[in-house]
């Protein structure tokens, strides 16, 4: 109720006048300013009551209009992993306004700057329009048809001369779960396993190196059960930048219980702000400190002994591991002090639950799955695994980074985890109703086709290095281990910006012979090189301009509802790859088991073939329905155990379901809040480890002692269940005729091979949770895992070292090959003695809250944009004052390849230590100094640009994953 | 034994009851002043409380500027009274010297004849400034007074149109203003320099005390205070002003508000001080006026208020009309 | 009748900016207009405080005091808006408010700052509620839909709360309590002459 002054309403009478010439357009967009008082560059005109739909003539400025009626649609928002529900307000099919999400248990109506500025992606500004062809160094808009023809008839020219595996087919992220799915099968059906996207960069060492321990590589818990921590360590993590909403959880769990929140960074992050504890250390020696806490454990017996007896292989093998790394030798190597040290540990092993936190800080090093096995290891350890409150709380990064590795868009396996080998083909040829011989028949060999692709980290790499059909002698090993190099790239929802050894990549961009961006946004690649020819860009829908379902990082999967039509001329991911498939020859039989009326795929029928085939990681309970029921029912769940509340619709369910959701959508399983929790039935979401690695190693059994799932009717550990399995211990016949029906026709004579993950009915995952077991049966936990090149991790200096006395004591893999291509170690490593002199700061990489990724989509929002206007680099006051360098001053930063160097602002601040530096990844645009804006085509720029840190960032992988080394490397700063 | 660890886990997850040790408070508040004992800190000691922003607007990193009150204790309160007191006085004063003195009259009469006191430059010069000070001085004090005393009369409307006009006449008028002190310098800074006489003149009070009239040149202590107090006030109002209409460009926001105090008040005292000035020069005295109007003055009138400058002036002209050989009429 | 007022909640908030494009894609806020802005004191060091700020909504409110058209006005609410028609952009209330509130859409030049724009409390402006014009002059009017301001509905943490002086300082008080630590309400002894206490 306002109180209206008298003398108001003469102004209102005046000025509504005014507006009334609005609708005829009658008055000009400067004099409108004027009356508004709002001026200033950044409105655009203004359309009519209600707004108009953005046409290509330009976006309206949405004004809500009061009369007209007001639809709410939910969906989520695409910007991070925690999985915020973004409520869209529409009207007359424009996107006019968002409301906070009140009842969705995991934002409870909060976003962060990204989330509350989502409407103007859609708004689109400064989006692809329209199709574009590269001709002669010139942009010309081309139609969709046209487009897709000239693609598909190179990608089949490119077949036809060099392969199926000389198409580099990048995915991503931010595809739904439905997109990532069909990308994969997509890639399948092409005949290559090169098929990848962001997790590459992000969470691959994560994935490798705690599914190599427990089973699957995911988050073990939720941000909303981190609120009964009692001790909480956030290693590697910036969640106050990267995931501002999980802090509501985290922040709320440290009030209530009174938590410990300890961070250890090397950079006094925002989240280190916030803490009751902050350790620094030197970036790239996660292992030394994680071993430092171990051996305070150790020594004072801290350890949970029990738990280790009963659920871990192998503590043995770490306990000697430990042992060498006293307090002075982790200060030594680390810098972090022996007695705050031993104060974290204590309060993690002793002030339980625990809870690790952990995102790039830990995954982007050479040593990336090994930090994740150490810090996997320090939770078993302290018995902090499978219950409330504890876990690996591993932040993902985008949208649906979970979901698309969830779905295989990785080169070592197909969906759901299952691997390449034939096994696997022969499970996914059932479940997409074609022959086996026909995939193999897709593939170059069988060899390749059981051979894991190339990660986009070395991507460029196989573009420049010849295949094996054109290597000579003098290339020695540097050369792709198939027949060519790739000759083409499709690249659909990722940056150019975020892979490293940038200025390389640029050589390969312009040797590839065709070039396709389908994204809402141009991106780098439509600028970064010399390309004159041979590009496309296509201009793909947002996810809000489409339905689909995504997995947050606690495994939910929300369903996102289109909030409106795609703007423009742009399309959604399924009916381009459907409309690419159809051209490639393969459509009718990829897109068999999929509703696709008109080539407008049903995504809801996407899901319902995953819901058919991902029985391995329990993608198979969340049924379209079941998923729509629970957005609409969002305010029925807990917000601690995100349990839906008894006489809701959604009565004892997990919010979202997440995986593993066991069995048939009938059988409606609850899904599985915390991984790993022997407390709960397994009908209630318990589980144990997996039992992946075999029964037995070393006279030593690998299966749990004395510890199973409530309510369990083996009371000890058991291996997977296969109908082998079942007969001896004779529940076979629990199984119906149905089941058993459907494994004969599949299996055959080897049905006692039919595994729990291979068998299409779901019956033996039933009968085993009837049983009250897990159908992944019932393991210890791996500290030792004998298939990676350090069962037991150990700490490896980085590539680039400040430190290279400490070299030959812990130097980083020799030589060696991988992922079809060389894989250097210990050769550029021993450059660092010399590199270190001249490039004496360690450069490290990370986010800002207000952008996200490679940037495009996020500077080009002009709410976001504002907020961050310049590249820069921080750097300690004792390094800036030794090089005349003050805050807010030009510099150029340089780095030891490539004569790398970038010109950015200093800020000067205690933020960083002394020797180190910290650049954000998510400008691009400039070059080495040269401002590239005027070769985005016209209009799509983003309004901020800026250096990119990738173009001084250097070589370095790990070994099990090829993630790149963004964490640490060298770099000289001086003034500009 | 997995109920006994069950039962330890709940035990742990009971909350704070088991001894452990408490968590410290956050690096965010441990051992730092509250919000409230900053704020009271600053405002004492005129302060700002400020810290980093990630836009370019550096005047957004000031958080809490508590200075801020203090200018608007100023603006609403002793500006109001200095600028009150010095108009409103000011014309009090005169209108009580007018009633009580009357109109300054010629002693000896009206000659007849003149003589030239101010040139075209000189006179075009003095309007330029003059006219762009009163309505400078006029919009001025329309933004302090106009509220109570406008505003209810013309409505808001109104008001707010002639105020924004003013306030770009005002913004405008400051260059030619400027400009014209500027050239007043150049022309008259000469005859304007203090002298052992102007004392005298002082003594008198320029004829009002004593008998008869004191001794001055072109210009008398009066109208050379005039002078100073019109170049050096009027500068550091056109410059204190500049810094106003271009905000932020060279200082802040403390910067600023000084720059508006010593603004408002010397301009106040100012307006109040060419009150007497256009008093004296127009109703005060008899043929003060002719002087800028028309430029010539009558003798009579100059010899009573400017002596020595009608000598100076009559010598020149002799000298002028004489040629250097001539002999007196007569001699040969 | 309800006093509104904001209160940060410095022990929360992360600056993850939220409230600052929460606001901005409300009311359209043009670019160069930061109606909302989160100041981090002790930048990088222990000790870092952030603080979300815009309009507090003074009892008393000096921008009001030295308007010199006297465009302001206080809602029944206690919420402290002005009329854009009837400002005349001369700066003054950016002079006197001492939380920087008052944004202007041009800088400098012969005065020429256009109509000055700030925080409205989500409460509009003079013109009807809920009508167009309301909007495209002060942005959205969510008081009269029976809503709390989107800033702090938005805030990532729940730093940043909005709503009757006394509810939210209640809440404040309570969360004090619980966790055993506590900043203080940034602003609240400048704009409300309360000392809020820890």
């Amino acid at each position: 109720m306002l109180i209206k002054r008298n003398e108001g309403r003469i102004a209102r009478q005046r000025l509504a006048e005014t507006y009334e010439g609005f609708a005829s357009g009658a008055l000009d967009r400067r004099g409108f300013f004027r009356q508004a008082g709002l001026g200033g560059a950044g409105l655009a005109a203004l359309g009519v009551f209600g707004a108009g739909r953005a046409q290509a003539s330009g976006a309206a400025m949405a004004v809500r209009n009061p009369e007209k009626p007001m639809r709410i649609v939910k969906n989520i928002c695409t910007h991070c992993s925690v999985g915020c529900t973004v409520t869209a307000e529409v009207q007359d099919g424009v996107w006019v306004g968002q409301e906070p999400s009140w009842d969705s248990p995991i934002n409870r109506g909060t976003h962060c700057a990204k989330g509350a500025a989502v409407r103007e992606l859609v708004h689109g500004d400064r989006r692809l329009k329209y199709p574009l062809k590269l001709v002669d160094g010139q942009w010309q808009r081309i139609g969709w048809d046209q487009a897709l023809d000239e693609i598909s008839r190179k990608l089949l020219d490119l077949r036809q001369q060099a392969g199926p595996d000389s198409v580099f087919w990048l995915g991503s992220a931010k595809f739904t779960n439905e997109a990532a799915y069909l990308y994969r099968k997509f890639a399948a059906f092409w005949g290559t396993n090169s098929v990848d996207h962001q997790a590459r960069i992000c969470h691959s060492t994560t994935v490798a190196g705690v599914a190599n321990t427990w089973g699957y590589g995911a988050q073990t818990n939720s941000y909303n059960d981190i609120r009964n921590a009692r001790t909480m360590i956030i290693m590697g993590g910036n969640p106050a930048e990267a995931h501002p909403v999980s802090l509501q959880h985290v922040l709320a769990g440290k009030e209530l219980n009174r938590a410990k929140l300890i961070v250890i960074d090397p950079r006094f992050t925002r989240t280190a702000a916030h803490a009751t504890e902050y350790v620094r250390l030197r970036p790239g020696t996660d292992i030394p400190v994680i071993w430092g806490m171990l051996w305070h454990i150790f020594q004072n017996g801290w350890e949970d002994k029990a738990f280790i007896r009963q659920r871990v292989y192998g503590m043995d093998e770490i306990r000697k591991e430990v042992a060498k790394w006293t307090p002075e030798e982790v200060e030594r190597v680390s810098g972090v002090p022996g007695e705050q040290l031993k104060r974290v540990a204590q309060a993690f092993a002793t002030e339980k639950p625990a809870t690790l936190i952990w995102c790039m800080g830990a995954t982007q090093k050479t040593v990336g799955t090994a930090n994740v096995r150490a810090y996997s290891i320090l939770l078993l350890a302290t018995g902090n695994v499978g219950a409330e409150g504890t876990g690996a709380n591993i932040f993902r990064g985008h949208t649906n980074v979970q979901g698309a590795t969830d779905l295989g868009l990785d080169v070592t396996t197909l969906p759901g985890y299952y691997g390449l080998d034939e096994n696997a083909w022969r499970h996914w040829a059932r479940c997409w109703g074609v022959e086996y011989e026909y995939l193999l028949s897709r593939f170059a060999s069988k060899a390749l086709m059981e051979m894991p692709g190339i990660p986009t980290t070395r991507w460029f790499d196989a573009t420049m290095m010849p295949g094996e059909k054109d290597k000579t002698a003098a290339d020695g090993e540097a050369y792709v281990q198939q027949p060519s190099s790739f000759k083409a790239m499709m690249v659909f929802g990722h940056g150019g910006n975020t892979v490293t050894r940038m200025p390389e990549s640029l050589k390969a961009m312009e040797k590839l012979e065709l070039l396709v961006v389908a994204d809402p946004h141009p991106t780098n690649y439509s600028q970064l090189s010399n390309r004159r020819n041979g590009t496309y860009l296509l201009p793909v829908c947002t996810s809000f301009e489409m339905d689909g379902s995504r997995t947050a990082s606690n495994r939910s999967l929300q369903w996102g509802s289109k909030v409106v039509e795609p703007i423009f001329e742009s399309r959604n991911d399924y009916d381009v790859i459907h409309a690419l498939a159809q051209r490639l020859g393969f459509g009718e039989r990829m897109f068999a088991g999929i509703q696709a009326p008109g080539g407008k795929v049903v995504a809801e029928s996407v899901l319902q073939e995953m819901n058919r085939s991902l029985w391995s990681i329990g993608y198979t309970g969340q049924s379209p329905e079941r998923l729509k029921l629970h957005m609409a029912n969002q305010a029925a769940f807990d917000l601690t155990t995100l349990r839906g509340k008894p006489g809701t619709p959604v009565a004892g369910e997990v919010y979202g379901l997440p995986w593993p959701c066991w069995g048939t959508p009938e059988i409606k399983h609850p899904g599985t809040h915390i991984l790993y929790n022997t407390n709960l039935h397994v009908k209630e979401g318990g589980g144990t480890f997996r039992a992946r690695f075999g029964v037995e190693r070393e006279g030593q059994t690998l299966l749990a002692e004395g510890s199973y799932s409530k309510g369990s009717d083996i009371q000890d550990g058991y291996p997977e269940f296969t109908v082998a399995v079942l007969k001896r211990l004779g529940w076979f016949d629990d199984l119906t005729a149905g089941e058993k029906a459907s494994l004969e026709r599949h299996f055959g004579a080897n049905i006692d091979r039919a595994a729990w993950s291979t068998d299409l009915s779901g019956g033996i995952i039933r009968v085993a949770l009837d049983h009250g077991c897990s159908p992944f049966g019932n393991a210890k936990a791996r500290a030792v895992a004998w298939n990676l090149p350090d069962p037991v991790p150990v700490h490896r200096e980085p590539i680039y070292t400040a430190r290279p006395d400490l070299i030959a004591k812990y130097p980083t893999l020799p030589d060696r090959r991988g992922f079809r291509m060389p894989h250097l170690g210990q050769s550029v490593q021993n450059r660092s003695a010399e590199v270190s002199k001249n490039f004496p700061i360690i450069l490290t990489s990370g986010r800002l809250v207000e952008y996200e990724g490679g940037g495009e989509e996020t500077r080009s929002n002009k709410w976001l944009a504002e907020l961050q206007q310049d590249m820069f680099v921080e750097i300690n006051p004792a390094d800036a004052s030794t090089r005349g360098i003050r805050d807010g001053a030009w510099v150029w930063v340089t780095g030891p390849e490539n004569a790398s160097k970038a010109r950015v602002k200093a800020l000067v601040t205690e933020r960083v230590a002394k020797g180190v530096a910290f650049m954000p990844f998510h400008f691009g645009g400039w070059l080495m100094g040269e401002d590239r804006r005027q070769f985005y085509p016209a209009g799509t720029d983003p309004i901020v640009l800026g250096e990119s840190v990738n173009t001084l960032t250097t070589y370095g992988y790990d070994p099990v994953t090829f993630m790149q080394e963004t964490k640490v490397t060298l770099c000289q700063i001086r003034s500009a | 034994m997995i109920r006994i660890l069950a039962l330890l886990l709940a035990l742990c997850a009971a909350g704070p009851a088991l001894a452990q040790t408490a968590a410290p408070p956050p690096f965010t508040d441990r051992g730092q002043l509250s919000a409230s004992e900053l704020e009271f800190r600053a405002a004492l000691k005129g302060e700002r409380i400020s810290g980093r922003v990630s836009i370019p607007d550096q005047q957004a990193a000031n958080l809490i500027q508590p200075e801020g009150l203090d200018w608007r204790g100023f603006h609403n309160r002793t500006l109001a009274w200095i600028a009150g007191i010095a108009v409103l006085g000011m014309g009090g004063l005169l209108a009580l010297f007018f009633l009580v003195r009357g109109r300054i009259r010629i002693a000896g009469g009206w000659s007849g004849h003149t003589l030239q006191r101010f040139s075209l430059l000189e006179r075009a010069n003095h309007w330029m400034v003059a006219t762009s000070f009163l309505i400078l001085g006029l919009t001025g004090l329309n933004l302090t007074f106009g509220r109570h005393l406008l505003l209810p009369v013309i409505g808001p409307v109104a008001f707010t149109a002639l105020t924004q006009a003013g306030k770009y006449a005002h913004n405008f008028l400051a260059f030619p203003f400027t400009l014209g002190i500027v050239v007043m310098l150049l022309l008259w800074a000469r005859d304007n320099v203090p002298e052992k006489a102007d004392l005298a003149w002082l003594k008198q009070a320029g004829g009002l005390m004593g008998h008869g009239h004191p001794g001055a040149g072109r210009f008398n202590a009066g109208q050379k205070t005039v002078f100073w107090l019109t170049v050096f006030g009027g500068g550091i109002v056109a410059a204190s002003g500049y810094v106003l209409i271009f905000p932020f460009s060279v200082t802040d926001i403390g910067g600023q508000q000084l720059a508006y105090i010593v603004h408002g008040v010397l301009a106040a005292l100012m307006f109040a001080a060419m009150l007497a000035h256009i008093y004296i020069g127009s109703v005060g005295m008899e043929g003060a006026f002719d002087a800028m109007g028309t430029g010539q003055v009558d003798y009579n009138w100059a010899k009573e208020h400017h002596d020595r400058w009608v000598e100076a002036q009559v010598t020149k002209a002799r000298q002028t009309v004489t040629p250097r050989d001539a002999k007196a009429a007569g001699a040969d | 009748m309800a006093r509104m007022k904001f209160l940060c909640d410095s022990d929360r908030c992360i600056e993850c900016n939220a409230c600052v494009t929460a606001c901005k894609n409300e009311h359209e806020v043009p670019w160069g207009i930061n109606r909302r802005r989160v100041v981090t004191l002790n930048d990088g060091k222990p000790g870092e405080r952030s603080i979300s700020m815009a309009c507090m909504h003074c009892t008393d409110a000096p921008c009001a005091a030295v308007c010199p058209v006297n465009c302001f006005y206080t809602t029944a609410d206690a919420v402290v808006l002005h009329d854009k028609d009837l400002c005349i952009g001369c700066g003054y209330c950016f002079y006197a408010c001492p939380f920087g509130a008052p944004q202007y859409p041009k800088l400098g030049n012969f005065g020429s700052r256009g109509k000055m724009d700030k925080c409205t409390y989500c409460a509009g402006g003079p013109q009807a509620d809920d009508t167009a014009v309301e909007y495209i002059q002060y942005g959205a009017n969510r008081l009269a839909e029976g809503k709390l301001p989107i800033c702090a509905e938005m805030c990532s943490t729940k730093a940043l709360l909005a709503g009757d002086g006394q509810i939210i300082a209640a809440i404040y008080k309570e969360r004090v309590t619980r966790r055993g630590y506590g900043s203080g309400a940034w602003g609240w002894r400048t704009a409300y002459q309360e000392d809020m206490p820890a």
